[in-house]
């Protein structure tokens, strides 16, 4: 096994990954990945967007070596998954969280399901109580421990799924879609998991179809038709606003009110990409309005 | 045609310890022609509620009819409530199975004894309904499309029953945001066509103020409230504490309202956000000029 102590935590280097059968991305290209290359720094977190079938998900499979590269590398915090024997190591250190919760659950109590794979790892018993202890109140599921996962909501079984992950001690979670099937509670709750998760220096792969989630990223990569279209801080992305549109993505609510009320003659200035940063623009703007509409010029 | 539901009730594992009432005395009543949103909570009786709609569930009490039949009655035949009602369940794509698009479509009119010529003609309707071209997809596998081509597959096998009403239940899940959009547009075409009544069963609060005629906000088994949008999303704390939430424009709205700059009406979209906005700021500008 080889292993050379890397700064990046993930380095995929010309990556091809040529079609094969992959359920969620039956409308990939022959190449559902496209000669892509792209560093992730330990503890960021990165956002992947792009239209159905661009590649999002193959190449996050192909970062925990459940799918393997046609040609170019994969390596993880060092690791080359074309390297048999560091299957182990790689596995060890990537977790991941798919769209449907009740997909990931395989035991008929929550605290069983965090176990299982710790347990599959070996680690002994007393640690696997504290691991379960641990992964469970990260996600604010301790006091659900002794349920049964199907009696919870979706947000609940997800974040359970993500405990089950976090037990692993993971250095990297790639998210793929976790709130898809989930209602505006659940999102929030699995959000602010993965922003906590992201500031207890995991790091993050975020992969979404919501472009709010994207918001509070380090970097956001777009992909389309299995290449990188676009990759910048979401400030960055979100000022493309044309090319946005051009690859079938959304703008966040307070890019596209922003492009509307500057037509409209009001003043923005650029990198308001949240409600919060936005809204607070507006309140001065307006608390000026009203201040000089109290004061008359004399 | 009408829906006219009165005292239904549906428990789940009744004698059970955990016995739960999914549906609790729910009673309403939609219009011919009406688009209804349904909001709630994951497990909050709406999946329980609408497979009652065409069927699937048989309620514990209470009975439901669709125009003049009961179809809760027990003398009802499958069939009947088929042909009237019909529900596109969640992530659909997943119970395609035949080997080509048209054969697909074609699987619920056959079950009806259709003769090939109607069968045909409703599989050429529905295709076009969904906003797929016959020539280019009714040959090929279903397995190659995309993921929004393979719903609207499954989205025609459902229309191609003629029902006279159609229950969506998060048609959008899990699409890229043109798709999504694409499948509002194609149920908005499908509704403007075809008539009838559409239930839109959706997590996305956005979808259901731009689309629905009325909301029906279900907590708890109960019919929590019943209200056109303006007057549902009004009450964002209510909406909040049940788990759910407003569409992006009402929740900045609030939180400017909350905030000193309040614009003393319901705002739902991006707009009359921007309305709002433009008025209150450019017009505050003028008057001081």
């Amino acid at each position: 096994m080889n292993f050379v102590k890397d700064d990046k935590m993930i380095r995929i280097e010309d990556l091809v990954f040529e079609y094969g059968w992959d359920e969620e991305e039956a409308a990939a290209p022959v190449n559902a990945v496209d000669h892509v290359s792209l560093e992730v720094e330990r503890g960021s977190f990165t956002a992947v967007i792009g239209r159905n079938g661009s590649g999002k998900s193959t190449l996050a499979k192909n970062i925990n070596a459940l799918l393997l590269p046609a040609s170019g590398r994969v390596i993880v915090d060092g690791f080359d998954t074309l390297d048999d024997a560091a299957l182990w190591e790689i596995r060890q250190r990537v977790g991941m969280v798919f769209q449907n919760p009740d997909n990931q659950l395989v035991s008929a109590v929550v605290e069983d399901d965090v176990a299982f794979g710790p347990e599959n790892l070996g680690v002994a018993p007393d640690e696997i109580r504290e691991r379960i202890r641990f992964s469970l109140t990260a996600v604010d599921m301790y006091a659900h421990r002794k349920m049964a996962p199907h009696l919870l909501s979706g947000g609940q079984k997800q974040r359970v799924a993500i405990a089950g992950v976090i037990a692993m001690k993971p250095e990297i979670i790639i998210f793929d879609e976790p709130t898809a099937m989930l209602d505006p509670e659940g999102r929030a709750e699995v959000m602010g998991i993965i922003e906590r998760l992201h500031e207890e220096n995991i790091t993050v792969v975020l992969i979404t179809h919501f472009m709010e989630e994207t918001l509070n990223s380090d970097r956001i990569v777009i992909m389309d038709r299995g290449r990188i279209a676009m990759e910048g801080t979401p400030a960055e992305i979100f000022s493309r606003t044309a090319e946005i549109e051009a690859l079938d993505l959304k703008l966040p609510f307070a890019v596209e009110l922003t492009a509307r009320l500057k037509e409209r003659g009001i003043d923005i200035p650029a990198g308001l990409i949240t409600e919060r940063a936005l809204s607070e623009h507006l309140l001065t703007l307006w608390k000026g309005n009203e201040t000089s509409d109290l004061c008359p010029s004399e | 045609m009408s829906i006219r539901v009165e005292n239904l009730t549906h428990i789940y594992n009744k004698g059970l310890a955990y016995e739960t009432k999914a549906v609790d005395d729910v009673s309403f009543t939609v219009a011919d022609g009406e688009f209804i949103g349904i909001i709630g909570h994951t497990g909050s009786g709406k999946s329980t509620l609408i497979q009652h709609l065409n069927g699937i569930l048989k309620p514990e009490s209470g009975s439901i009819f669709i125009g003049d039949a009961e179809i809760t009655a027990k003398k009802i035949k499958m069939n009947e409530i088929r042909k009237r009602v019909g529900l596109v369940f969640q992530y659909p794509e997943y119970q395609l199975f035949e080997e080509t698009v048209s054969k697909d479509i074609a699987f619920g009119p056959k079950n009806l004894g259709l003769s090939e010529e109607e069968i045909d003609e409703r599989v050429r309707e529905a295709m076009q309904m969904v906003g797929l071209d016959f020539a280019t997809y009714a040959g090929r596998s279903p397995f190659e499309l995309s993921g929004g081509q393979k719903r609207r597959v499954a989205i025609a096998g459902v229309i191609a029953m003629r029902p006279e009403v159609l229950i969506l239940d998060e048609p959008t899940a899990g699409l890229d945001p043109k798709s999504h959009e694409d499948i509002l547009n194609m149920v908005k075409s499908i509704r403007h066509r075809a008539g009838g009544i559409v239930i839109l069963v959706s997590h996305n609060m956005g979808d259901v103020a731009e689309m629905a005629d009325r909301v029906f906000v279900m907590d708890g088994g109960k019919l929590a409230r019943v209200g056109t949008p303006a007057e549902v999303f009004a009450d964002e704390a209510f909406l909040k504490r049940i788990g759910l939430g407003v569409p992006p424009a009402a929740r900045m709205a609030n939180d400017l309202a909350a905030r000193g700059l309040a614009s003393g009406r319901v705002i739902l979209n991006i707009d009359e956000m921007t309305d709002f906005l433009a008025d209150t700021l450019s017009g505050a500008r003028e008057s001081k000029s």
